[in-house]
């Protein structure tokens, strides 16, 4: 037996009155909202953020797709046909010039039966910044020709190359996001819808509304996802417009995803509605839309959200996978499931490579989101 | 260029023959060499019949050569075993290598007044397992099968039926057998002769197994038990279908035998043991031992064969895959020739005259209409782009291979010419504009057009998306829309769809003596008149009365040409008919001749660098004869 | 307990017959059937169809009753086992999907193998070692596949696979030993072709399984007796062994009932461009062109395996963890 502890007990005289005083970042640490918090450990891993920021950028660029991109959509030219890439030089023979490219001397070559470009040194072509292109319409309101970049007048600038209507790819790319990032998000808007209704009212209700509901999404989750993908492409009537065809598919992929949603939003409300808050709200006289809408789903919405996120890249893909099967978006819509079909062949993969380039943003956006997707979920219950 | 001499003088007694009996001494062929030293087999003498067919080598591109080897070839679905009844082209008379008829499995042909057709056999030709192959084939068919009305699913074909009349058929021996009608039949021929050739035979002693007038009854029934089938009728015809190659034990006259029972991957065809050609040195042809057909993913095609996984393929390849294809030459051991096809034009547009809409239906009425559209189409870029140029612009109509061409049928309005095009359009009244430029319909609105074409192939899009940009300079928006076939074909036919582009003439290289029936409303199938051609198809039950003049001559002609007396009346009926079609653009022909690639291995001889490859005529390699295609053994192991 | 039972089977009936409604609804969906895909294939070859013989085929295979009575045909046949005739390939569907399932399951299989072999140690690596460049790293390579759209890949692998090791492109094993009986040479072409699809197909499942285990494994690892253990003194690796990871096997045993049926129907569209012959082209064909009947038994048969797969899943969680079995049926 040594020394005694030190006493933690103050001995000041009690004060009853007294209210403890926090710091401002003590306040601003214990009072914090969820959404907050859930910010907090997000930024803890480091990789989501990178991700996230990543997708910002991305969708971002969907409003000033014409502007980012060197040409216009359907652009071809004639006389540059397949031509693989140009890059991008800044020092001609020593002498710094700033950005430009090589211009490229053609030839058709018929003993190959393949054309030959070759990069001609005289040729210097300065890429131009903050120029006059191609001419668009600003989110159909006005008309406009500047563009981020362009080629040197009477240039050309194919950064990836061109396929083969002489289009460039890296600008068709560009357009493409537009389609395949908006596929993703209308599609988990759909989905979301359905799987929240449907769920909510299955976990909340319980009863046969749970036992129509779980029959429902057990029989269409026994159903393969590949034929009922094709049977409703395939009822999509015949003379729907592009436009249409692209709601319709995300209609379709909504449509297919929203059982395991549904489940999911289920088993939560299952268990939630036991909680004491829930009971109580319901004592206070609150009907039970209130309570699913105000109480319940606040407490598992960052699960869904982190769900929904990691849905989005199945919906990608799922769109690249029709277009391949033919049942999806087809030219002249341009996703990156079209661009990968038509890169889809012999010639693709064993004389013009750079078609395949587009998988590139694929993958990228694919991880992006998992990524993202990842680090909402584990930052979903900052309360762990 | 091919020499062009007609092939069937139908007015006068023909006779067409082959050489004369011969006096070859036959070599055995050394696949059977232990069978028949052991007894399983009769020897060579006793296989090929007492004529067979010579088959003469030109000696510069074709030279007589060893037999052996096995040929690797890939197709894209399992009922693509008809492909070998196709490529085999035994045939009793068939086109030869400058598309004349010309008898084959038959020894001779005898035609009277172009109504009397005397068929003589080869004495001693057997079929594939041996027994004899008589006249007994052919009456089986027509009495037992074609004209049995118990035999629900057999009737005698089209082009066995002249005004509604059959033909008179009589056996006169047991190698000779006579057809006639009362008025000429000029269809006859080129049926026998075709890709898919008209079956006048069977092989009665196989399929009287099946035939309730030669089998007892509870025989049938185990058999049609066995098969699940739900009675002999059905039995017979599933047995029996020869173009379908799908039963191994159907006896063939074809060079080689299927020796696989489907459903398989890999189908082999060994050679046929009683085949009834032999070339010059006495060899037993085919060549060949054995074809082994893979078959795989049709999109696969390209890169295997890159692969050097065939030894001959066309099928399957595209033009657009020939860099690809060049590249891969050295490393995997195989040429890549280019032959041309012969349809009347590889992609054409085709206005559907029939069309619901009454606005259109008056535009694409308008002659000038329609030539303004053919005006309007850069063809020279389009065959730069996608062709390298290979290809030749123009009309859809006969091709410079044929007897019949002229160059102004092929050019006629295809010179690209914005300025004569809008100066049509304005001539027709449509004046009004938007600011955009698009012109405006009569009712106001705009002119925009939906071109509809099948999802199958890459190129009509491709192509679209370049008459896209030069129709807008004339002022008509152009819309594409991809669609499944069979939905394709339907809308056509009901008049939903405007517009389509598809394929021109099937038979690009006529002569006088083949049929313009593709230049007149015959046929639903005809996508600028799909109504009237179904009319003169159903007689009238269904469809509408073709009303256009040009149209009613092209239909007065059609019917003319059959009656023709003389092959110069038949001439002069096509001249017309050409001159009709291409003044009045019933078509808008975009491209011709298209090169087909045909890949083949280093090793094989006899194929030709440059030819023809068309359906019918042609059956791809049909006309060619693969039956004397060779692998030459020095330099190649044989696997 | 044997209540339970009976009431889970009766339940799986009731589905599999509203399943069977529905894959025939689906399968009949796009327009015509299967005789007008095969005229419109003859009359665009430029083959004249003989009418006869179309109401023949019509008759033959009772496309010309209603679609109700069809079904019904259908169903009574199921139930006898006799599963329908293929339009296409004129032969009972049994022998049809005979003959491509013993190389589905042997694809499967590898393929399961893999995902678990590839997913397992990256998921535990990842859970041990949260946040640090390693566990990024290898979640990285591992969902790179789930990034890549499938059949790009198969066509590149196959091409590269080619180039470089001569493996011939497409199929399960080399042409020229296709009908031959099976022997090592067979055996090794066999190795040597499923290694570009189950790299292919695997890749995309390995992601969803690192994610399921890392989660899990978190979950364990946060969990009191853990710090306890590690508190008094149990071994880092013992201590991952001993406890969280029979914990963490959940989504393993979970997911049987679900790969199985999952990765079937998963791998169709790279079986159809590998030209595999699996059960997934055979499907793709008979789905196109309408062949109802072999459609119709498959897609049955695979919902019959999804549902069962469930029920089995259900079961072997029971089993394997006290805690549901206790918990009791919380409906």
């Amino acid at each position: 037996m040594s020394e005694k502890l030190e006493h933690f007990v103050s001995a000041d005289p009690f004060n009853p009155l007294e209210v403890e005083e926090l710091s401002a970042e003590q306040e601003r640490f214990y009072m914090a909202s969820q959404w907050r918090m859930m910010w907090w450990r997000l930024k803890r891993h480091k990789i989501a953020v990178a991700a996230g920021a990543v997708l910002a950028v991305m969708y971002l660029s969907i409003f000033i797709t014409e502007f980012i991109a060197p040409y216009d959509l359907l652009n071809r030219h004639t006389d540059h046909i397949f031509a693989p890439p140009q890059q991008i030089h800044l020092f001609d023979q020593g002498k710094f010039v700033g950005p430009f490219v090589y211009g490229l001397d053609y030839k058709l070559n018929l003993e190959t039966l393949r054309r030959d470009y070759t990069p001609n040194p005289t040729r210097v072509q300065k890429l131009r910044f903050f120029c006059s292109g191609d001419k668009y319409e600003f989110w159909n309101l006005f008309e406009a020709d500047s563009h981020l970049i362009c080629p040197a007048k009477d240039g050309t600038f194919f950064f990836l190359g061109t396929d083969r209507l002489g289009r460039d790819v890296w600008s068709r790319m560009i357009y493409g996001a537009r389609i395949s990032l908006t596929v993703g998000i209308v599609g988990i808007a759909i989905s979301f819808l359905l799987g929240l209704t449907i769920g909510g009212a299955a976990g909340y209700f319980g009863g046969w509304v749970d036992n129509v509901a779980q029959r429902t999404i057990e029989i269409l989750r026994s159903i393969p996802e590949l034929p009922l993908w094709m049977g409703l492409s395939a009822a999509m009537p015949e003379d729907w417009s592009a436009i249409t065809v692209f709601f319709g598919l995300t209609i379709i992929l909504g449509l297919v995803d929203w059982p395991g949603l549904a489940r999911a939003v289920r088993s939560k409300l299952l268990a939630l509605r036991e909680e004491d808050f829930c009971t109580a709200a319901a004592l206070m006289g609150a009907p039970p839309k209130r309570i699913i809408a105000r109480h319940l789903l606040p407490n598992f919405m960052s699960h869904l959200i982190a769900s929904a996120t990691l849905s989005i890249p199945s919906m990608i893909l799922a769109e690249t996978a029709l277009s391949f099967l033919g049942l999806g978006l087809r030219p002249p819509v341009t996703s990156w499931g079209v661009l990968l079909v038509e890169a889809q062949n012999f010639q693709a993969v064993a004389v013009y490579p750079w078609l395949l380039f587009p998988a590139i943003p694929v993958i990228i956006t694919v991880l992006a989101f998992n990524f993202f997707g990842d680090g909402l979920r584990d930052a979903a219950d900052p309360y762990k | 260029m091919m020499n062009k001499y007609i092939a069937i003088a139908v007015s006068l007694f023909t006779v067409i023959t082959v050489e004369p009996a011969r006096a070859l001494d036959l070599i055995e062929t050394p696949a059977f060499k232990t069978d028949v030293a052991a007894g399983k087999m009769p020897p060579i003498s006793a296989r090929v019949p007492a004529n067979p067919s010579i088959v003469k080598f030109n000696g510069k591109t074709a030279v007589p050569g060893k037999q052996g080897g096995k040929l690797n070839i890939l197709m894209g679905r399992k009922k693509d075993t008809r492909q070998m009844v196709v490529y085999g082209y035994a045939r009793l008379v068939g086109y030869d290598e400058n598309f004349s008829i010309k008898p084959d499995i038959l020894a001779k042909m005898d035609v009277k007044e172009g109504r009397i057709f005397t068929l003589h056999l080869r004495r001693g030709h057997k079929w594939s397992d041996g027994h004899p192959f008589t006249a007994e084939d052919f009456r089986y068919y027509w009495e037992d099968v074609a004209t049995n009305t118990e035999v629900r699913n057999e009737s005698p074909p089209a082009a066995m039926i002249v005004n509604g009349e059959r033909p008179k058929f009589e056996v006169l021996d047991e190698v000779t057998i006579r057809y006639s009608w009362s008025k000429p039949n000029p269809f006859f021929l080129p049926r026998l002769a075709g890709a898919r050739p008209l079956y006048l035979f069977r092989p009665a002693h196989y399929q009287k197994k099946y035939h309730a007038k030669y089998t007892a009854a509870e025989t049938l029934q185990k058999q049609v038990k066995a098969a699940k089938k739900r009675n002999w009728v059905a039995l017979h015809y599933s047995v029996g279908q020869q173009y379908k190659n799908a039963n191994p034990n159907l006896p063939t006259l074809q060079p080689w035998m299927l020796a696989t029972k489907p459903p398989a991957k890999r189908f082999v065809f060994k050679r046929n043991p009683y085949y009834y050609r032999v070339d010059t040195k006495g060899q037993q042809l085919p060549y060949i031992d054995e074809v082994r057909m893979n078959v795989t993913n049709n999109k696969l095609i390209p890169i295997k064969t890159g692969g050097g996984e065939s030894d001959l393929q066309a099928r399957g390849l595209n033009f657009n895959n020939v860099t690809a294809l060049k590249q891969s030459e050295k490393q995997s051991g195989f040429k890549t020739n280019l032959w041309r096809t012969a349809k009347g034009a590889r992609w054409a547009l085709f206005p559907n005259l029939n069309t619901q809409d009454p606005m259109w239906r008056k535009l694409f009425r308008d002659v000038r209409f329609r030539r303004a559209l053919s005006l309007g189409i850069n063809r020279r870029e389009i065959n730069q782009v996608i062709y390298y140029g290979l290809a030749r612009e123009g009309n859809n109509t006969v091709l410079p291979e044929s007897p019949l061409y002229h160059p102004r049928f092929k050019n006629r309005f295809t010179k690209f010419d914005i300025t004569r095009a809008n100066a049509l359009l304005d001539d027709m009244g449509l004046t009004k504009k938007t600011p955009a430029g698009i012109r405006l319909l009569p009712n106001g609105k705009r002119m925009e057009l939906t071109v509809v074409f099948s999802t199958e192939e890459s190129e009509p899009s491709d192509i679209l998306e370049l008459i896209r940009d030069s129709w807008r300079d004339i002022g008509i928006k152009l819309f594409l829309k991809p669609m499944q076939r069979d939905v394709l074909r339907n809308r056509i036919f009901s008049g939903l769809v405007k517009m389509s582009m598809w394929f021109g003439l099937e038979n690009g290289i006529p002569s006088a003596d083949a049929s313009p029936q593709e230049l007149a409303p015959t046929t639903q199938q005809q996508l600028q008149w799909p109504k009237w051609g179904q009319f003169v198809e159903t007689r009238g039950r269904a469809g509408e009365a073709v009303d256009m003049p040009q149209a009613l001559r092209l239909s007065a002609l059609n019917k003319k040409w059959a009656e023709a007396p003389t092959q110069d009346g038949r001439r002069k009926i096509w001249i017309e008919m050409l001159d009709i079609y291409t003044k009045q653009l019933f078509s808008v022909g975009i491209i011709s001749s298209v090169p087909q690639v045909v890949v083949a291995s280093k090793h094989l001889r006899n194929v030709p660098k440059r030819a023809i490859y068309n359906w019918d005529p042609g059956a791809h390699f049909g006309v060619y004869r693969p039956d004397g295609f060779w692998f030459d053994a020095k330099k190649r192991k044989l696997n | 307990m044997f209540n339970y039972f009976v009431r889970r089977i009766l339940t799986m009936l009731l589905t599999l017959l509203v399943v069977s409604a529905l894959v025939f609804v689906i399968i009949q969906l796009p327009e015509g059937d299967y005789l007008t895909s095969y005229i419109a294939e003859l009359e665009s070859q430029g083959e004249a169809v003989d009418p006869q013989k179309i109401a023949y085929l019509k008759e033959e295979f009772g496309l010309d009753k209603p679609i109700w009575l069809q079904y019904l045909s259908w169903i009574g046949g199921v139930v006898q086992g006799d599963f329908g005739r293929s339009i296409e390939f004129d032969l009972p569907v049994t022998d049809v999907i005979g003959e491509v399932f013993v190389f589905s399951l042997i694809l499967n299989f590898s393929i399961i193998i893999f995902i678990y072999m590839v997913a397992f140690p990256i998921g535990v690596y990842s859970a041990t070692h949260q946040y640090s460049w390693g566990d990024h790293g290898l979640t990285f390579i591992g969902f790179i596949g789930l990034a890549t759209p499938n059949f790009l890949l198969a066509l590149i692998l196959m091409f590269l696979a080619r180039k470089y090791f001569g493996t011939s492109i497409g199929g399960l094993v080399d042409p020229s030993f296709e009908n031959k009986p099976w022997d090592f040479a067979k055996f090794m072409s066999l190795l040597e072709h499923l290694v570009v699809p189950v790299i292919v197909i695997g890749t995309s499942g390995t992601a969803g399984m690192i994610r399921r285990l890392r989660a899990n494994l978190l979950d364990e690892l946060h969990k009191q007796y853990v710090v306890t253990a590690r508190a008094k003194g149990l071994p880092e690796g013992k201590l991952l062994i001993k406890y969280p990871l029979r914990m963490a096997l959940n989504p393993f045993i979970a997911d049987i009932g679900n790969l199985l049926p999952q990765v079937i129907s998963g791998s169709v569209i790279v079986a159809v461009i590998m030209d595999l012959p699996t059960t997934g082209p055979v499907i793709l064909d008979a789905l196109r062109s309408q062949d109802m009947f072999l459609a119709g038994s498959f897609l049955l048969f695979v919902s019959l395996l999804t549902v069962v797969g469930m029920f089995v899943s259900d079961l072997l969680l029971a089993v394997l963890d006290p805690r549901i079995r206790l918990e009791g049926t919380r409906e």
